[in-house]
């Protein structure tokens, strides 16, 4: 039988699908690289993705998981054909309010798990700006991060436990609500592989309690240097908010146009500045964070009157990427991380580099972990802009590793940086990754040519891997 | 016993080993790897030895070779302005956590650590009493260099707070006994201690329900303590809500002593219940909120019940030191953990010999 008739006996007609238009829907991620699937299938139970990984090694294709497909590093574009699996329909959301935990299913959109928890006092932590739309098995793949990961971690930090199915369609179920769970922590490596060891059905998340307080503080400055040094500041201090994001003033004045979120577009920059926990610590650490603010010549100190301007002020932190629709029809954003006291240094060699492109970068970042978020704007059907683009933001990253920093702080390596890892790596740790990868996936059937480079295992001469496709950029 | 001349020459005094096994002290990636390429090359077992704190998990091989991290114990870089530091695999913890203190830091490390090292506490997933509301061990490992089996130096991570830069060796290898590698370099992620801190005598543990995320609330066989650090105003309102006897600072308990030591992993909601189950004289001294309860007892009457019931709500009851051959029959970590077959072939691209520490890891790994 076919691979496409083999799937439908195991699922189901309608949730298969193989018509050019859909599969065109499911080409690509919110990436820039584009790849093209034999098909899609919609699975709704562990059983299913079992069937659809033997079906899929029965056939050596490629299988690609994926949730809401909002990724920005072509993890989920099947660049190498084969089947896309998309958990959208794995919804499930079991509730522990006693352990504050909950099983949740792999589809679970990221902002619904926090809504529904809200009733029982609690919350999922990490907080990716793209939270309204991506999901749980997209958070977990990508270990994805957010504004207030500076304080609670990222997304490993906050799974307990995972049911995955690996190779073979051998079902596991990984990790628990009792601490430590004995041997290695195979859990741990599956968060943030980007589905290149298995596929993640459902996890098992911490939640955490709902804050008794908080205060939201937004302050202006005169120079991007003067609120970075003011972040550099706060973290030497000894002094961790449980979020510190900067906004520059391009993307201001490009947020303030479509949601009137209340920010100051006549300033170079901006500081949203979060504390948490009991009243008495919130009021000293917001007077704490004005008076370094102050020191650093900030123009301005705002607090959040209430619940609604604080949402007001987050909505606009995290739709900015959206808002940069009304200035060019294409934006290419970066993800990096540096230290933090590098800061300063950081961001004006990001600019320069800009410059000398001829480019618009607009920045909007995650200042207190030291992870940046330039985002470039252009229209790509302009003669050797792509190519530009890509140059400009290859420079940026390399500014960011020469300070000491890292290819990637929360979206993933994926297709796109994956030929960038040689500039952090040697080719000994590469190999080591290889061998992790081999394994867990000796076909080499999960999500291929993600994260690695071409020839990463040492000695891999003849490997399946191949170069980034012709074409495979959109 | 023969040597190579590059390995005799690392030989080292190391109390407590028997003349016939080969006691070395590297102090390089280099000297490290060509151990194990030695030890891999003519299978001999190679016992790793921090502080010497953790070394009653499991059912280790007898050693051939013991290889001490004594000389792994500098600081290589200590940004304090980026909260992160980097150390040797044998560095001492109370020497790390005494030079962070000076600049107001932590790496959030066991308390008590006697003579473990850093090293040693990520090896065995050694994690802090304060893991409540700081989290665990793992969560504080950026960058680890290791040098696998097969003696390949391999380095995984970075030196940065926030990283997704490939696969998530450095939290793979918390909990591992080295069976990826010996660790020799590891940056941590440190947090600022705040200026107030409270150690609250409650007669009950709920009565921590009034205080959102405490550092710790701990009870033992004779105390039950929350545990509050924050400004000066917040540790004082918090602190006066409490309305227990106040102890200035943080005062930790150690854990319980005894000739048998256990560590039992419950789901945080069944601690309470886990502490009234424990066999009559078994001492404790529990985590409240995570399920982490460390024991000891001076036999092992009442193990076998323990460690049903806790495997039966899916915990554990864990061995952690045991007189030579005291518990025949009884598996030191319980029922093998899932997906054995996979950790062994993972294991198997890193120490393919299987030299480093065989045995310590639960399943027989």
């Amino acid at each position: 039988m076919s691979l496409v008739d083999d799937l439908r006996s195991a699922l189901s007609h309608d949730r298969v699908l193989e018509e050019p238009l859909e599969l065109h829907l499911y080409s690509k991620d919110a990436s820039m690289m584009r790849g093209e699937a034999t098909c899609v299938v919609l699975t709704e139970t562990t059983d299913e993705v079992a069937a659809v990984v033997r079906i899929a090694e029965d056939h050596r294709v490629p299988i690609v998981a994926r949730g809401a497909g909002t990724g920005l590093t072509a993890g989920a574009s099947p660049t190498e054909g084969g089947i896309v699996l998309s958990t959208t329909l794995m919804n499930d959301i079991e509730i522990d309010v006693d352990n504050r935990t909950a099983w949740v299913g792999a589809g679970v959109i990221n902002l619904d798990l926090s809504t529904y928890a809200e009733p029982y006092g609690l919350h999922f932590a990490p907080d990716p700006s793209s939270q309204s739309v991506c999901t749980i098995g997209g958070n977990v793949a990508n270990n994805s991060g957010g504004a207030h990961c500076l304080a609670e971690g990222a997304t490993t930090s906050h799974v307990l436990g995972l049911e995955v199915v690996l190779a073979g369609g051998e079902v596991v179920v990984l990790g628990g609500e009792a601490p430590d769970s004995p041997g290695l922590d195979i859990k741990g490596i599956i968060v943030g592989s980007e589905g290149t060891l298995g596929i993640v059905t459902s996890a098992l998340v911490r939640l955490l309690p709902l804050d008794p307080d908080v205060r939201t503080l937004l302050i202006d400055f005169e120079t991007m240097e003067e609120a970075t040094q003011t972040v550099s500041d706060m973290i030497a201090a000894g002094f961790v908010p449980a979020a510190l994001e900067i906004m520059d003033q391009k993307m201001m004045v490009a947020v303030e146009n479509w949601l009137h979120a209340g920010f100051p577009t006549d300033a170079a920059a901006m500081l949203l500045a979060e504390v948490v926990g009991e009243t008495e610590a919130v009021t000293a650490e917001a007077a704490l964070i004005s008076e370094m603010a102050y020191k650093n010549n900030a123009r301005g100190v705002e607090l959040a009157e209430d619940e609604a301007h604080r949402a007001k002020l987050w909505k606009g932190r995290k739709s900015a990427f959206g808002a940069l629709a009304q200035i060019s029809p294409d934006y290419y954003l970066h993800d990096t991380v540096v230290p933090r006291s590098r800061l300063v240094e950081t961001m004006d060699e990001v600019q320069q580099i800009a410059d000398r492109y001829g480019l618009d970068v607009y920045n909007v970042f995650h200042a207190g972990d030291g992870n940046l978020h330039p985002l470039i704007s252009f229209d790509a059907s302009e003669e050797g802009m792509l190519d530009k683009v890509q140059r400009a933001g290859e420079e940026m990253v390399a500014a960011c590793l020469r300070n000491g920093g890292a290819l990637s702080g929360e979206h993933g390596i994926g297709l796109e940086k994956r030929d960038m890892m040689r500039a952090s790596f040697t080719e000994l740790d590469l190999d080591a990754q290889a061998r992790l990868k081999e394994a867990f996936d000796p076909e080499g059937l999960f999500n291929p040519a993600k994260i690695l480079p071409e020839g990463s295992r040492c000695f891999d001469f003849g490997g399946t891997r191949r170069p980034i496709p012709e074409g495979a950029w959109v | 016993m023969t040597h190579p001349g590059d390995i005799m020459r690392l030989e080292a005094e190391i109390a407590g080993v028997p003349a016939d096994v080969l006691a070395v002290a590297p102090s390089t990636n280099d000297e490290v790897a060509s151990v194990l390429r030695y030890a891999s090359d003519s299978n001999k077992v190679v016992d790793v030895l921090g502080g010497g704190t953790h070394h009653g998990y499991g059912s280790p091989r007898q050693p051939e070779i013991v290889l001490s991290m004594g000389r792994f114990d500098q600081t290589e870089a200590w940004n304090p302005e980026d909260l992160t530091v980097v150390v040797g695999g044998g560095m001492p913890i109370e020497r790390l956590e005494g030079m962070l203190a000076e600049r107001s830091q932590t790496a959030v490390l066991p308390e008590v650590p006697g003579s473990s090292t850093v090293g040693g506490a990520i090896s065995a997933g050694m994690s802090s009493l304060r893991r409540g509301r700081l989290y665990g061990t793992r969560e504080r490992v950026l960058e680890v260099t290791l040098v696998t089996g097969d003696g390949r130096v391999v380095r995984a991570g970075g030196r940065v707070v926030k990283n997704v830069t490939g696969y998530d060796l450095p939290r793979l290898v918390v909990g591992a006994f080295g069976s990826l590698g010996v660790i020799t370099s590891i940056c941590l992620k440190l947090w600022p201690v705040p200026p107030a801190a409270m150690t609250v005598i409650v007669d009950d543990v709920s009565a921590a329900d009034v205080v959102s995320r405490p550092l710790a609330v701990l009870e033992s066989d004779d105390r039950k303590a929350v545990f509050i650090w924050g400004t000066e105003s917040e540790v004082e309102a918090v602190s006066g809500r409490l309305r227990g006897e106040e102890i200035p600072g943080l005062d930790w308990p150690v854990d319980p002593a005894g000739s048998l030591r256990w560590s039992l992993r419950v789901p945080p909601a069944n601690t309470s219940e886990a502490i009234a189950k424990l066999p009559g004289g078994w001492r404790y001294l529990a985590v409240h909120g995570v399920g982490d309860i460390r024991l000891a007892s001076d036999s092992r009457q009442g193990a076998g019940a323990l460690r049903s019931w806790a495997e039966g709500i899916g915990g554990r009851l864990v061995v952690t030191e045991s007189p030579p051959a005291s518990l025949p029959d009884f598996d030191p970590w319980g029922e093998p953990p899932p997906a054995i077959e996979l950790q062994r072939r993972v294991i198997a691209q890193f120490d393919p010999r299987r030299i480093i520490n065989p045995g310590r890891l639960a399943g027989g790994l």
